[in-house]
């Protein structure tokens, strides 16, 4: 658990907030690009985690039991 | 007492003896504790009463249902309490006492009461519930919240039992196409030691805390549904306890176990616990896309709002260029034809020079005007570059949008010695628009003055 490991809950959080960012309309054009590229990348990350299998973690698994 | 009695024959006396004292039969309360069925359907038991302190036995007595009898009985059992008869369990039996002379005293059941078995165990699990209510832990796990994503998964099963595998397999299926993490942890989930069996891997579990999200404990379904097992005070205890939310699949149809209602979420098959699962995850991913349109959805609106804006800025700008440009070509050609004017009047005056110097000075007025053009020219593609410039920086920054326009408000042109030239309300653009005697208004930056046309010239060169 050396690496800093992904969040779900946080990434849901941070997406709710750049879109209660966006959503506010207080955001200039450069802002708003920024914020939608860590947005899209977040939820990339999130898609990518729910839909690919991670060896590490199957591995640490099996050592369990 | 000479009298000697053969083995056989006080066996005798003690069964006849037995035979007149007992000759009914007889409702008996106990507790079962061993129960063995041999190869020929009989069933083997020890009947028990413990002391009130619920621990050392008082009174122990062998007992037997007949195979002919045991097959009724078992099947009417549970079909009333949905419990298998089974250790450890109270029962209220009618009872024949037969002593025979090979095997000794032995009970005859021929009929049980499931509804006194099934209100001991009502009574017993009421207890548990009303203990873990004052202990104020009750509703403990369901407090936790459940991960957004329950991907990785501590399974509490045994291996072999279907459920287990039918768990894993509706898991891995799931339509939406998620990966999902397991790791089993191996337990009994039946008989005695179930209760040391699951405490030990909710304890392993916990010690991975971190590792996952959610904690399942599932066992197959079919006719072996022991609920009773979990109507136990220390598994519910420790689920109240856990640190990761504990879902339930006990397989049990009728009733809930304590363990099932103090669960985080019971559900009735492990099938139903995967789909649970799978369904959490599909809604969480759904609340991502959702977020994830109405971030685009507004950012189209804004980036819509800003493109008007800027269009409109465009709009409002190209007729200041134009009037700045046609201002000063204007000026330009009055100029020129002065110069030419001049140039003609000149080779009049000194319409003696020699001729050379006359062409040498028609080239020359030629050059001027020509240097006049290409400066004509320079500035309207330097107006045009500036004014493409400027939109190029309103598009790259619409904050910072407003200040750099200032510089082209009309108000600024004015200030910088333009004026405009209006007939009723109506901005002049040609001489053509105006006759003689007209009362037109110029535009200063600082005020309006009315004036009348005078005189109207035409600039000569002009279409």
């Amino acid at each position: 658990m050396a690496k800093k490991e992904f969040s779900f809950n946080e990434a849901v959080v941070e997406i709710e907030k750049i879109l209660r960012n966006i959503e506010s309309g207080d955001l200039d054009v450069d802002k708003l690009a920024v914020e939608v590229r860590r947005a899209s990348e977040l939820i990339r990350q999130c898609q990518k985690k729910l839909h690919t299998t991670e060896e590490e973690i199957n591995s640490i698994f099996k050592d369990l039991v | 007492m000479t009298e000697k009695l053969s083995l056989t024959e006080l066996q005798q006396i003690i069964k006849d003896s037995l035979y007149i004292a007992l000759p009914d039969l007889y409702w008996v309360v106990a507790e079962i504790s061993e129960m063995k069925e041999n190869y020929a359907g009989h069933c083997y038991l020890e009947l028990i009463e413990k002391q009130p302190d619920e621990i050392n036995v008082r009174a122990r007595v062998k007992a037997i249902i007949w195979s002919n009898r045991y097959r009724f009985l078992k099947s009417f059992f549970e079909s009333i309490t949905g419990e298998s008869l089974q250790e450890g369990m109270k029962v209220l039996v009618r009872t024949k006492v037969e002593y025979h002379e090979l095997y000794g005293l032995s009970l005859v059941i021929s009929d049980i009461d499931p509804s006194f078995t099934f209100g001991e165990m009502a009574l017993k699990r009421q207890m548990i519930i009303k203990r873990l209510e004052e202990d104020g832990v009750f509703s403990m796990n369901k407090e936790i919240s459940l991960p957004m994503f329950p991907q990785k998964i501590a399974v509490i099963s045994s291996k072999n039992a279907a459920g287990y595998s039918d768990f894993i397999n509706h898991l891995k299926k799931n339509s939406y196409g998620y990966v999902f993490h397991t790791a089993l942890f191996e337990t009994v989930m039946q008989g005695i030691e179930t209760e040391q069996s699951v405490i030990n891997a909710l304890d392993n579990i916990a010690e991975f805390q971190g590792l996952f999200d959610v904690a399942v404990i599932i066992r197959g379904g079919g006719s072996q549904t022991d609920l009773s097992w979990f109507d136990n005070y220390n598994i519910a205890y420790h689920v109240t306890q856990f640190p990761i939310p504990v879902l339930t699949g006990i397989g049990h149809e009728k009733d809930l176990s304590v363990t099932d209602m103090v669960a985080f979420q019971a559900l009735k098959t492990p099938t139903a616990v995967a789909d649970f699962i799978i369904e959490s995850v599909a809604e969480a991913e759904n609340h991502i896309n959702e977020m994830s349109s109405e971030i685009v959805e507004s950012s189209r609106i804004i980036l819509e709002d800003n493109r008007n804006m800027i269009e409109s800025y465009r709009m409002n700008l190209i007729p200041v260029a134009r009037l700045m440009l046609s201002d000063q070509k204007e000026m330009l050609s009055v100029r020129i034809i002065e110069m030419i004017n001049f140039g003609k009047d000149y080779i009049l005056r000194a319409g003696l020079l020699p001729a050379n110097q006359k062409s040498r000075l028609i080239s020359a007025t030629g050059t001027m005007s020509l240097a006049r053009k290409s400066e004509i020219e320079r500035s309207r593609i330097d107006l045009m570059n500036f004014t493409l410039n400027m939109l190029e920086k309103i598009k790259t920054s619409t904050s910072g949008l407003l200040n750099t326009l200032k510089i082209l408000d009309p108000e600024n042109v004015l200030k910088r010695g333009y004026t405009i030239t209006i007939k009723n309300g109506e901005i002049i653009k040609s001489i053509n628009q105006l006759t003689e005697e007209e009362v037109i208004d110029t535009q200063f930056s600082d005020g309006r003055a009315r004036s009348k046309v005078i005189e109207r010239q035409k600039t000569k060169d002009k279409r």
